[in-house]
């Protein structure tokens, strides 16, 4: 999912992490299956965030794993859904949510049909209405309005058959979305799509009611209506039954301050396999800084940052008191991070720059500015090993000696470059000094940045770095006419556990900006569309009919094929730096007892987490 | 003081009588020198600036030839731990990639870079930045102020308004604001006339310091034009343009000085605040206000962060008012204690 913001950790380090953490997560789980018993329900879990949700809640446009974890813990069941465990406790597995059980697929792969559970309601005010087939079609045709699923992830549905068309506004419904009865759906694809279930796991599917999002085309997480174990704190007093611009937003959500969840009257755990929903009220304050927030944590009157990371001298302290080391957890939250070239850019056109700056970069270096190995393991490619059956994962095509960079490697690469006249291995033409680089201003990205500067300064390639907030940094990426020429700060996750997720929209059309994300590397744009920004290269690698040729395999050969994709993209194409698979760090006070951790939205799994003595003391 | 013989200078009276029987005739050199160097406080400002100065134009040579290690070149491996937090002060000799070099006397910061060296270049850009702003300043500060105080009337008028509106900026938003707009493209703004760097924010420092200096040097102006000298000079047939910059000119170089050297501390802390919150110079150049604002988040990990860049900034600024203050007090024996 795009944005991934949260800082994470390991490659030793996953043997360091279950020696350290994951032991704690194991024991954690165990007392999860049992916990009815062991954990006493009740309390405030008090969470922090640093910045606010991408979208305000809008089910549709939120592609940002930290709304996904509000989402799936708290706020909104789907036909099917993740238990909130980590990857190894089966995480990534899918668990039937509003649905049955798993859905049947037709014999040519085409149609789909899941069968709902009966009895369940959303929440106030629609407590007295039940959730059925036609809320999911309402639902994903809200995803098919361009307008109401702006920057979200509507791609994913092109597949259902009259998705486009209706999207185009060519039809009045999604002909490939049928419900026989209220607790049937049936969806007709145009192509088969093994991972079918995996995009019905997204909360863009999630049901909406009849009424709820009508005249909020922009505005619908305001008046969200939950089905999950929690609501908006007010949810009651939402009035549908107004205009639409006369009505007053939820007041459990104040943008940018707060988020207040209280418990959903209507949601019933007889229901619901696998959310615990220990606490009563979840609270969460949104601003601050990261040492604020780790103070809180000590003191206890924050629990756990949500999409922040500890700070070095807050890691440091836990790791090596004895007593606080099993509030520390880290886990792999499947997420690369790397640098992206502009492919179109001078003097980034040229593969043989982007090769040496792959050899030049100290990744060792850049995972421990972000705080060591706990944080992740080195990347050496695009794809995660997970998704990939650790098909590449000793896969190197640009090797160092501990990661820290060949510079000679680099100039020997420099020395092929139409950008080095003289041939003597350091970049000499105009192109490689100032270089437009952005970067986020937040740590450790400025410090990441400083330790690029100086990895490429032997090479005759002189960055001139900008800093900037995160969203603004993301944008300037993104919009192919600020010509941005490397981006220093971007981080992947996946939307759900396949491959393909690290492929369309990193590298296809479909992921160019500035209306679509989140191909930053300008990887298959086409001529008209570097003309129209401005760009003097006329031709950029393209890699979509690798993409075509992989979509529509599955099981070994499916893997196989994204990892020879993996493997190209890497070597050949070289849109990328990738250096660091990623590690979710969280440290959590010590009043939190069962800490779980989500492997689909990569944090905590707010439904698991219990409060000691019910919350009772604090 | 070349205007030795300038008919403006007072002489005072107590300095002459107080030397001695013998009386002596003294240049206003001699005069403001005898009173400076009584000023103990002062004399070390001027001390420190200087040893500052040195300090800050010798800044690369140390880092080339003594410590073999510049501003931006980063130590992962020798100065951070295994969590990214970084040494402290060592005098210590110490491994940097393989060879025995002098220790990192102030410490390294959080990216492994050497604090002492990017301390003292932080000077470079202290200093640099801080004189660039109160040339701007002053030039703009004494033209305005000759002309308004030298016409009067709706000159004055309008002048003085216009120094009354710029005086009522929010002056640190608005630099913020061009700094934003005009150094995050390389282009700059108003047609690459302003650029991103370190001669932006001189620029915008500048832009927004000259009132001060504007209004005393009107005042000045204002007495001045009635005195006798100017009357003759104007009997006599001088242009405005000539009793402006030959009469009138030399005989507020006095304040200028005074007014300049206090001009230079609040600029050293202007460009730090600017750099403090993101918007200063770039990156690459090290500055004691973007350190302060780096260290600001491992403070209890890493004191020394904060301390040293702090203590220079401190110093510098302390030895600008102090020197200062001297030089008024030297120059002008009527505010003298």
């Amino acid at each position: 999912m795009r944005k991934v913001i949260k800082i994470f950790g390991i490659a030793l380090a996953i043997a360091l992490v279950t020696a350290a953490c994951g032991g704690n997560g194991d024991t954690g789980t165990t007392e999860g299956d049992q916990a009815t018993e062991d954990i006493q329900a009740g309390g405030t879990l008090k969470v922090a965030l640093l910045s606010d949700v991408s979208a305000a809640f809008d089910p549709q446009k939120e592609y940002y794993s930290t709304t996904w974890g509000f989402y799936r813990c708290c706020l909104l069941r789907t036909l099917v859904s993740y238990p909130g465990l980590p990857g190894d406790e089966g995480g990534n597995e899918l668990v039937p949510d509003l649905a049955t059980g798993l859905p049947e697929v037709s014999e040519d792969g085409l149609t789909w049909t899941f069968q709902m559970k009966e009895g369940i309601n959303y929440a106030p005010p629609f407590q007295d209405t039940e959730i059925v087939a036609q809320d999911i079609i309402r639902a994903l045709e809200r995803t098919a309005d361009p307008e109401a699923s702006a920057n979200g992830y509507s791609f994913y549905y092109s597949i259902i058959e009259g998705f486009d068309e209706f999207s185009e506004g060519k039809a009045d419904e999604i002909s490939g979305l049928n419900a026989p009865d209220d607790h049937t759906l049936e969806i007709t694809l145009t192509e088969p799509a093994g991972d079918l279930p995996f995009r019905m796991a997204m909360h863009t599917t999630a049901p909406i009611p009849e009424g709820a999002a009508d005249g909020h085309v922009r505005d619908y997480g305001r008046y969200l209506v939950a089905s999950g174990p929690y609501m908006f704190e007010g949810s009651e007093d939402l009035d549908f039954s107004k205009p639409a611009d006369k009505q007053d937003p939820v007041a459990g959500y104040e943008p940018g301050k707060s988020i207040t969840l209280v418990r959903n009257p209507s949601w019933d755990a007889e229901t619901d396999e696998f959310r615990d929903a220990y606490v009563e009220r979840i609270e969460t304050t949104i601003g601050g800084t990261e040492e604020d927030i780790a103070n809180k944590i000590d003191t206890g009157d924050i629990h756990i940052n949500y999409d922040g990371v500890p700070p070095p001298q807050q890691l440091r302290k836990y790791q090596t008191d004895p007593e606080l080391k099993d509030q520390v957890f880290a886990y792999p939250s499947d997420a690369v991070r790397y640098i992206s070239f502009n492919v179109a850019e001078p003097p980034f056109d040229d593969v043989h720059i982007r090769r040496a700056v792959n050899f030049a970069i100290d990744k060792e270096g850049m995972r421990r500015l972000r705080g060591g190995p706990l944080f992740g393991e080195i990347a050496n490619h695009v794809i995660l090993n997970t998704l990939e059956n650790d098909l590449n994962a000793d896969f190197n095509p640009f090797p160092s000696d501990d990661s820290q960079g060949d510079p000679d490697a680099a100039m020997e690469e420099i020395k092929q470059s139409k950008y080095d006249t003289d041939q003597d291995g350091v970049c000499d033409a105009p192109e490689c000094k100032q270089i437009l680089a952005v970067t986020d201003e937040a740590d450790p990205y400025p410090d990441q940045a400083a330790l690029i500067q100086d990895n490429l300064k032997p090479l005759g390639i002189e960055l001139d770095v900008k800093e900037f907030e995160r969203t603004t940094m993301y944008d300037k990426c993104l919009d192919p006419s600020a010509h941005t020429a490397i981006c220093l700060a971007p981080g992947w996750g996946k939307d759900y556990p396949d491959a393909s997720t690290f492929a369309a929209p990193l590298f296809g059309a479909e992921g160019l900006g500035p209306d679509a994300c989140c191909n930053y590397s300008l990887v298959g744009a086409d001529a008209e569309y570097l003309k129209k920004y401005d760009y003097e290269v006329t031709d950029v690698p393209d890699v979509q009919d690798l993409i075509d040729e992989c979509t529509p395999l599955t099981d070994e050969e499916r893997i196989e094929c994204w990892a020879e994709f993996d493997r190209h993209v890497t070597e050949e194409v070289v849109p990328w730096v990738p250096y660091l698979f990623d590690n979710n760090v969280d440290i959590v006070s010590s009043d939190v007892v069962n800490y779980t951790f989500d492997q689909f939205s990569g944090g905590a799994a707010f439904d698991h987490f219990g409060l000691v003595g019910g919350g009772e003391d604090s | 003081m070349s205007s030795a013989a300038a008919p403006g200078d007072v002489l005072d009276p107590t300095s002459v009588t107080t030397a001695g029987t013998q009386i002596e005739g003294r240049t206003p050199w001699q005069l403001f020198w005898r009173r400076f160097r009584q000023d103990k406080f002062a004399i070390a400002g001027c001390v420190f600036i200087v040893l500052m100065t040195l300090l800050a134009i010798s800044a690369p040579w140390i880092a080339d030839n003594l410590l073999h290690r510049g501003p931006n070149n980063l130590f992962i491996y020798d100065s951070l731990d295994e969590y990214g937090l970084p040494i402290g002060p060592t005098f210590e000799k110490m491994e940097l990639e393989g060879e025995l070099q002098h220790g990192f006397w102030f410490g390294a910061d959080q990216a492994g870079r050497d604090l002492f060296i990017r301390v003292i270049y932080g000077a470079r850009t202290s200093l640099f930045v801080a004189l660039v702003a109160t040339g701007i300043a002053t030039i703009i500060g004494v033209t305005i102020g000759m002309i308004a105080g030298f016409y009067r009337g709706k000159i004055d008028t309008f002048l003085m308004r216009l120094t009354d509106v710029v005086l009522s900026l929010p002056i640190l938003l608005l630099a913020l604001g061009l700094s934003a707009a005009c150094g995050l493209q390389k282009e700059g703004c108003l047609g690459g006339l302003i650029r991103p760097g370190l001669l932006l924010v001189s620029y915008i420092i500048g832009l927004f310091s000259w009132p001060y200096i504007a209004r005393i040097i009107r005042g000045q102006v204002f007495s001045l034009r009635e005195k006798e000298f100017v009357e003759a000079a104007r009997a006599q047939g001088a242009s405005n343009l000539r009793i402006m910059t030959r009469e009138i000119l030399p005989n507020v170089i006095a304040p200028i000085i005074v007014y300049t050297t206090l001009i230079i501390p609040i600029n050293v802390i202007f460009e730090a605040a600017l750099s403090f919150l993101g918007v200063g110079v770039p990156a690459t150049t090290p500055s004691w206000g973007r350190m302060l604002s780096e260290a600001s988040a491992i403070f209890e990990a890493a004191w020394w962060m904060m301390f040293f860049p702090g203590f220079f900034l401190f110093m510098t600024t302390l030895a600008f008012n102090l020197a200062g203050d001297g030089l008024r007090d030297a120059l002008d024996p009527k505010t003298a204690k």
